[in-house]
Parts: structure tokens; C-alpha cells; sequence
């Protein structure tokens, strides 16, 4: 009773030290995400300006929609592959570069480098990689990356722009996972050795469960990320050969979407990639935390 | 605790299912977007003269939404009172915002032009803000209400018909008229791109046009005449089979099918140059236009021809072309290049940069050719590329006029001569190849006059204007979704027919919303 009493009492208070990031979260993302869920529910003019009710099952149609149909198997044929890929080869240069040895601080900035560089000049230095006519790597790799060229082939450009995402966030990977690394205590690994353990059944038994909410933490971010990339498939693609990596996020936004001028269709696109990403974390997050060991 | 975990295991297998079903497109509907939430569906673009009246049941449209079978008088239109702007210096100079969308070198002289203005007189204070390109500059200007927009505003072609639905634009003829001035130097093809049923809504600012480039040594190695280079598609395909077989270049021309290239803009063109309509109501521009029409015989035709030069005329198709650089850089492919590409002429200044830092070994800044854009016919003329200035409504009569003398400054003899010899843009006033700097450049250098002449040869027909479709950049999109195939071996008649059902489907919904 007495604390119920005094919960209340300090409720102005608590409430005037919230109020700044209050103010922030209500201006710019409470407010901005229930205009997008009303917005959803509306067909406006092309300006955008005078907008009319077209009826809540509009959701339910944009989701059931062709295009939207399409742009989702993208996004989640383009995050099966980033994140697992990203995960492993993030744990694996961690892990490598988890050693005392001289020098090893050139190998970590290099490995953790790609933090520093933005989507829009990763996607660029790719694009001329992959390049047909001048990129290095399509002379190396020739046939169909010389003819059209990988991003330009329908059945390669999705994976192409994978690579360049995977390579882009690798660095953050690789850091965080570092830090995971560097918390477990060395008398796990002591304590294996003496009982016999090989190096990957070390790595396997004291390692991997030790990352355990690192790699839950990390997957669900890289996720989160690859439902929402859009730079990669703007600067690389622009939503084509075809429409074969329109994802959802360029059927949003992108300028060859076919919904580019139609603001109620953007809004729903976009309310409803919000709610698979939120069911996705949630799924992550609840179904493997069981399996978890936090440690104490 | 068991209740909730069952809870929770049944939540997560409900999103699964969610998700699942999404992936496995087991619960897809098949219907495209643009038929979301309406209801009953209609199952074909409905084919109309007047899109006031083709609504889909349940939507509304607005009932302020004007007659569009008939012209629109310029008198119903905001008015445009120079006088004004005379009242108003009294107190001073006014001073106008203007956005743009001119990146790099080209915002610079843009720059540099305002300066001189505001420098050359105590009228009028021009101030310049960069919104980041061309689709920055819509999508403010058309999220802002007429309180934030500017007073002077750069367009791109594609947006004529949605900037006309804004209804918030003193149509620049207003000004033209209260002025008394006459276009009499003003290119008439650059002009009449921006007018629609009757009214002169913008002033054509930065012109441009595709054209043929090509490698003049490869011509000579293969024993063409660079001075003679294809003019019509059929004599593309013969010089690319000439090309291939002397062994000067592996490919002939390179295409692509970028919505703003060799996908969608160029088949504006072609059709232009072959005289036919791309939409109906004469392209738009005596009333909205409410479907396409280059799915007909001339359209097929042209695409048949397009994957000739692909199949058996030596060409070679590049893709999407994205970024626009695709197709110059198969000519500086090192292993199998290509010998002659289509783009726009304002590429010029910078394919010439690239050339002379030697991306092209062996190739030097004189062995690159400009001709005029080769067409099934070889007739020259072409639609204008580029845009043009929109003056803002409702800001004060002052301010529309203080816009209006800018304008009239910005298409001067001497100012597009400037802007023209900087940038590669082509003139809307013929005087300006009268004026240096732009008249030692042409006498230098004609390539960069080529796509000039382009625009002086096209003929005051009116299929020589465009299409000006709500959702033209949408069209193009879908216009270079058949070109790709096309290009790379399906049917043209299948593949333009898809392209003209989405087009019509993009334009009932655009004409519904309207």
C-alpha cells in the first residue's frame, strides 16, 4: 500500500526525467509508426495530400499481393543466407584472430574494418568488382559473371548482392563476437585441455555455448538488418533483373517500385514488414533462449 | 508456467505458420498490388476518354477533380501579376527559393549562374537549395504544402502530368503573356514538351536527348567510314556483323534496358521518330491519358528489330544498366567489347573526361564519335530529355514574379549559352549558339552540337511530344521489363503486351486516385 502510495507520488517526477526521450521516442517513432498504420488502411491522390479510407482489408491484400509475395521471398531467400554466412565467418575470423601473437592487432583492424564503411561505398566498390566489362573479380570468376555479369543474371544477382552485404557487415560480427571471445574465462579451455579436449571439440563444447547470447544477439540484429537493407540493392540492382531482388524495403522505396508514387500501398509494405520482422525477433529470441547459458 | 509456455510455443507457431505461408506463397492471392483493398476488382484497365469517371467502386475521388476531356483554359488557371513584383522592390529587393536537382559540376554552374544574377541587379534575391536529385526533389516538393514549397521549382520530363495534377503552378505562359513576350527564340520542341491541353505549364531549363556514341578507330579498323555512322536500326546491324567479322571489336552496339535509357526512355523515342503515339489522347496532351499504345504493330516491329541487333547484328545486351556507366564500360571491356552504345547526350562531357584519363587503352578523346540516335526509319528529331522550371502558386503575386524574371533570365541568348558550354546540355534558346562561349564550342567540337540538332530537326508534329502519364517513371519501369526479355530472346508481342497491361493498370489506378 505504502509503496503503491509512493509509486505514484513519484510518477510526476519519473515523468519529467523521461520527458526528453519521451518527447524524442513520441516524435519520431511512435507518432511516425501509427501514421504509417493508418496510412496503410488509405489510397491517397498522387501528391499524396488528399487521402480516403480503402478499407482495412487492404493489408490483408498488399500481403497477399504478387508483388508482395515476391519481394518477400527475396528479403527472406537474401537473409537465409547473409545471416548464417555473416554468423559463421564473423565467429570463424573472431576466433582466428582470438590469439596472442605478435602483430595479431593488424589482422583485428583489418578483419573489423568494414564497420567503417557505408553501405553506399561497400555497394559501389562491389559494383565495380563485379563489374562485366572492367570488375576484376568477373574476370576471375568468367562465364556468366562476364556474360551478363552476376548482378545482371536472374538466378546470381540476389546471392551477388549477398556477398556484398555479408562483406559489409562482417566487421560488426567480428567485433562483437571478439568481445564475446575475450569474456570467456580461460579455465574453461584450461580445464579441457587437462580432460583431453581437441581443439574443435573445445570449440564446440566451451566456445559456442560460452557466445551463446552473443550469437543470439548478433543473429537477430543481422536479421533485422538484412529484412531492412536497401542501400545494396539500390546502388547494385535497383530492384532488378526482373524484379529478382526487389526486396521488401525497395518495394518501399525504391525508385523502379511499381507502387513508387502511391503512399497508402508504401505504408502498408512497410506496417507489414514491421510486423514479420517483430514475429521473426520474437521467434529468435524465444526459441533459442532456452537454449541459452547466460552464465552468473 | 506451463500454461504460458503453451501460450508462447502456440504464439511462435502461429507467426511460423504466418511466415511459412508467406514463403511458400501458399496463402499469395496472385492479384497484383495495385489492386489491394479494392473491391470488386476490375478485371481489365477500363478504356475511357475521361478518367473523371473511371473509378474503381469504393474509392473516392476527390468531386473537385476537373473535366479533362476538354482543354483547360488558362484563365481558370492562377494568374501571373508582374506588376507586382514593381510594387514590391519599393521596399526592397524580394527574395525566391528555388530548389534544384543538380548534383556536382552541374549544381556549381548552376551556382555560379545564380550569383551572377543576383549580382547583376537589386530586384529580385534568388536563393538556391540542392534537395539531392531529381526524386528528392518530387517527393519533397510533393509532400510539402504550398507554405514550405518553393517558389521556383526544377522538374524532371517524366513529372509533367503529375506536377499538372498538383494544381499548384502558375503556368509560366501566364507570365509570358502579362509580360507580352514571345517564344519566338525559345526552341518549339522544348517548349510545346512541357504544354498540355493547350496551356504552357513549364519553361524548358536543361535539355538533353540520347545519341549514338561510338569508337571511330574501330569503324576505321573494320573498314566503316567514321564519318558516315548507322542512321536506322538496319544499318546498326549491318555495321555490328561488319565489326564482328573484320574482328575490330567482338560486339556492334551495346544495349541496355535501363527504365531511364535503352528500357524505357528510348522507347518513347523510337516511337516518337516513327510518329506514332505512345499513349492515347495524343500522348496526354489533349486530355489525361487512360492507356498505352506501344504494344501495337509499330511497337513489336521496333523490338523485333531491337533483338536482331542482338541475335544476328552483332550487339550485345548490358542489363539494367542501373547506374548508367554499364554500357560505356563494355566499350572499355578489355576482353570482349563492344564498339557503339545509345545514351543520353549529357553524358558527353564526362564519357570525354573518362576517355582522356585513359580508360579505353589505345583509344584517345578524338576517336569517340556522336551521331544522332539511329531509329528503325533513320528520320531525325527526338523528345526532350532533361527538365524544366515550374513557378509555385499561392506564395504571393510578387514572389510568382520575382520566379518569372529569373526564369526569363535562365533562358537568355547568354545564359544557356554558358549554362550549355558547361554542362553538355543542350540550349532551349536558339540564340544561344550565336553567343560565346557555346558558339566557339559547337565550332570546336560538333559533337556536342549533334544533340542540338536533334532538337532544331524535330518536326511540329504531335507525336514529337511525349507521353506525360501520371505514372510515367512506373511505365518505364514496366516498358524496360519487356525490353530486358526482348533483348535477351522472348517473344516481343508477349513481352509488350504484358508491359502494356501493368502500364494500364498503373494508369487506372493513377486516374482513380486522381
Amino acid at each position: 500500500m505504502t509503496t503503491n502510495r509512493r509509486r505514484w507520488r513519484d510518477l510526476p517526477l519519473a515523468l519529467a526525467m523521461l520527458a526528453p526521450s519521451l518527447v524524442v521516442l513520441v516524435t519520431f517513432v511512435l507518432y511516425p509508426l501509427g501514421r504509417a498504420v493508418w496510412l496503410g488502411h488509405q489510397r491517397c491522390d498522387p501528391t499524396g495530400n488528399r487521402c480516403s479510407s480503402n478499407g482495412w482489408d487492404q493489408y490483408v491484400d498488399v500481403f497477399r499481393s504478387r508483388e508482395f509475395q515476391q519481394a518477400f521471398g527475396v528479403t527472406f531467400r537474401f537473409a537465409l543466407v547473409t545471416v548464417p554466412v555473416g554468423l559463421a565467418l564473423g565467429v570463424g575470423l573472431a576466433v582466428l584472430a582470438d590469439k596472442q601473437l605478435r602483430g595479431i592487432g593488424f589482422f583485428r583492424t583489418v578483419f573489423s574494418s568494414t564497420v567503417a564503411t557505408s553501405v553506399a561505398v561497400a555497394s559501389l566498390m562491389w559494383f565495380f568488382l563485379l563489374n562485366p566489362s572492367v570488375g576484376v573479380l568477373a574476370d576471375w570468376i568468367g562465364g556468366v559473371a562476364k556474360n551478363p555479369g552476376l548482378l545482371r543474371d536472374e538466378d546470381t544477382a540476389l546471392w551477388a548482392v549477398a556477398v556484398s552485404s555479408v562483406w559489409a557487415n562482417l566487421g560488426f560480427t567480428f567485433i562483437v563476437v571478439t568481445a564475446g571471445l575475450q569474456s570467456i574465462p580461460a579455465e574453461l579451455y584450461e580445464s579441457a585441455y587437462v580432460d583431453g579436449a581437441s581443439g574443435w571439440t573445445r570449440f564446440t563444447n566451451v566456445t559456442v555455448p560460452m557466445l551463446g547470447p552473443t550469437l543470439l544477439f548478433v543473429g537477430v540484429v543481422l536479421t533485422s538488418r538484412a529484412f531492412q537493407s536497401y542501400g545494396e540493392f539500390d546502388l547494385l540492382t535497383g530492384g532488378g533483373p526482373n524484379g529478382s531482388t526487389t526486396s521488401l524495403t525497395y518495394l518501399v522505396y525504391g525508385t523502379n517500385s511499381v507502387i513508387k508514387s502511391n503512399d497508402g500501398l508504401q505504408a502498408a509494405v512497410a506496417v507489414l514488414l514491421f510486423v514479420v520482422l517483430l514475429a521473426l525477433s520474437i521467434l529468435q529470441i524465444r526459441g533459442v533462449e532456452r537454449r541459452i547459458h547466460y552464465g552468473d | 508456467m506451463r500454461v504460458r509456455r503453451h501460450t508462447r510455443a502456440g504464439r511462435a507457431a502461429a507467426t511460423l505458420a504466418a511466415t511459412g505461408c508467406a514463403v511458400l506463397a501458399a496463402c499469395g492471392s496472385g492479384e497484383s498490388i495495385l489492386q489491394a483493398g479494392n473491391d470488386p476488382r476490375p478485371t481489365a484497365a477500363p478504356i475511357t476518354t475521361s478518367p473523371g469517371q473511371t473509378t474503381v467502386p469504393g474509392e473516392t475521388v476527390p468531386s473537385t477533380a476537373p473535366p479533362t476531356t476538354e482543354p483547360r483554359p488558362i484563365d481558370s488557371l492562377p494568374s501571373c501579376d508582374l506588376a507586382a513584383l514593381d510594387a514590391a522592390v519599393a521596399s526592397g529587393p524580394v527574395e525566391i527559393l528555388f530548389w534544384h536537382g543538380m548534383s556536382n559540376e552541374l549544381g556549381r554552374e548552376l551556382e555560379r549562374i545564380v550569383e551572377q544574377f543576383n549580382g547583376s541587379q537589386d530586384r529580385v534575391r534568388v536563393r538556391l537549395e540542392f534537395q539531392g536529385g531529381y526524386e528528392q526533389t518530387i517527393d519533397k516538393y510533393l509532400q510539402s504544402n504550398t507554405g514550405n514549397r518553393p517558389d521556383l521549382v526544377q522538374m524532371p520530363e517524366y513529372t509533367v502530368q503529375l506536377m499538372v495534377d498538383t494544381e499548384s503552378n502558375v503556368p509560366v505562359q501566364a507570365c509570358m503573356e502579362d509580360a507580352g513576350d514571345t517564344a519566338d527564340e525559345l526552341l518549339p520542341a522544348a517548349l510545346s514538351a512541357y504544354a498540355t491541353e493547350s496551356v504552357q505549364w513549364a519553361m524548358p531549363f536543361n535539355v538533353s536527348n540520347p545519341v549514338l556514341y561510338y569508337n571511330e578507330l574501330v569503324f576505321r579498323n573494320a573498314g566503316l567510314d567514321p564519318d558516315a555512322p548507322p542512321r536506322t536500326l538496319a544499318e546498326l546491324a549491318d555495321a555490328g556483323r561488319t565489326i564482328q567479322a573484320s574482328g575490330a571489336a567482338s560486339y556492334g552496339i551495346a544495349l541496355d534496358s535501363a527504365p531511364d535509357g535503352g528500357g524505357g526512355w528510348f522507347l518513347e523515342q523510337w516511337l516518337a521518330k516513327e510518329g506514332e503515339f505512345y499513349s492515347d489522347n495524343a500522348n496526354g496532351r489533349t486530355a489525361p491519358s487512360t492507356r498505352v499504345l506501344f504494344d501495337g504493330p509499330s511497337g513489336v516491329e521496333l523490338f523485333r528489330q531491337l533483338q536482331d541487333l542482338v541475335l544476328t547484328g552483332g550487339g550485345v545486351y548490358v542489363g539494367e544498366n542501373p547506374s548508367g556507366t554499364d554500357a560505356f564500360l563494355k566499350l572499355a571491356d578489355s576482353s570482349a567489347p563492344a564498339s557503339m552504345t545509345i545514351a543520353t547526350s549529357a553524358a558527353l562531357q564526362s564519357v570525354l573526361l573518362f576517355v582522356e584519363g585513359g580508360i579505353i587503352p589505345g583509344i584517345g578523346v578524338d576517336d569517340l564519335g556522336v551521331a544522332p540516335m539511329p531509329s528503325p526509319s533513320g528520320e531525325p528529331g527526338t523528345l526532350i530529355g532533361g527538365a524544366s522550371l515550374w513557378i509555385t502558386a499561392g506564395r504571393g503575386d510578387e514572389r510568382a514574379a520575382a520566379a518569372y524574371e529569373f526564369v526569363r533570365y535562365l533562358v537568355s541568348p547568354e545564359i544557356q549559352s554558358q549554362w550549355a558550354a558547361n554542362t553538355g546540355y543542350v540550349p532551349v534558346n536558339s540564340g544561344a549558339i550565336d553567343v560565346d562561349p557555346l558558339k566557339s564550342l559547337y565550332e570546336a567540337d560538333p559533337r556536342f552540337r549533334v544533340a542540338y540538332d536533334q532538337v532544331a530537326t524535330t518536326p511540329a508534329v504531335a507525336t514529337s511530344n511525349g507521353p506525360v502519364l501520371g505514372p510515367l517513371r512506373e511505365v518505364r519501369v514496366a516498358a524496360a521489363g519487356a525490353t530486358a526479355r526482348v533483348l535477351q530472346g522472348a517473344d516481343p508481342a508477349e513481352a509488350l503486351a504484358d508491359a502494356a497491361a501493368l502500364a494500364n493498370a498503373l494508369i487506372a489506378d493513377y486516374n482513380a486516385r486522381r
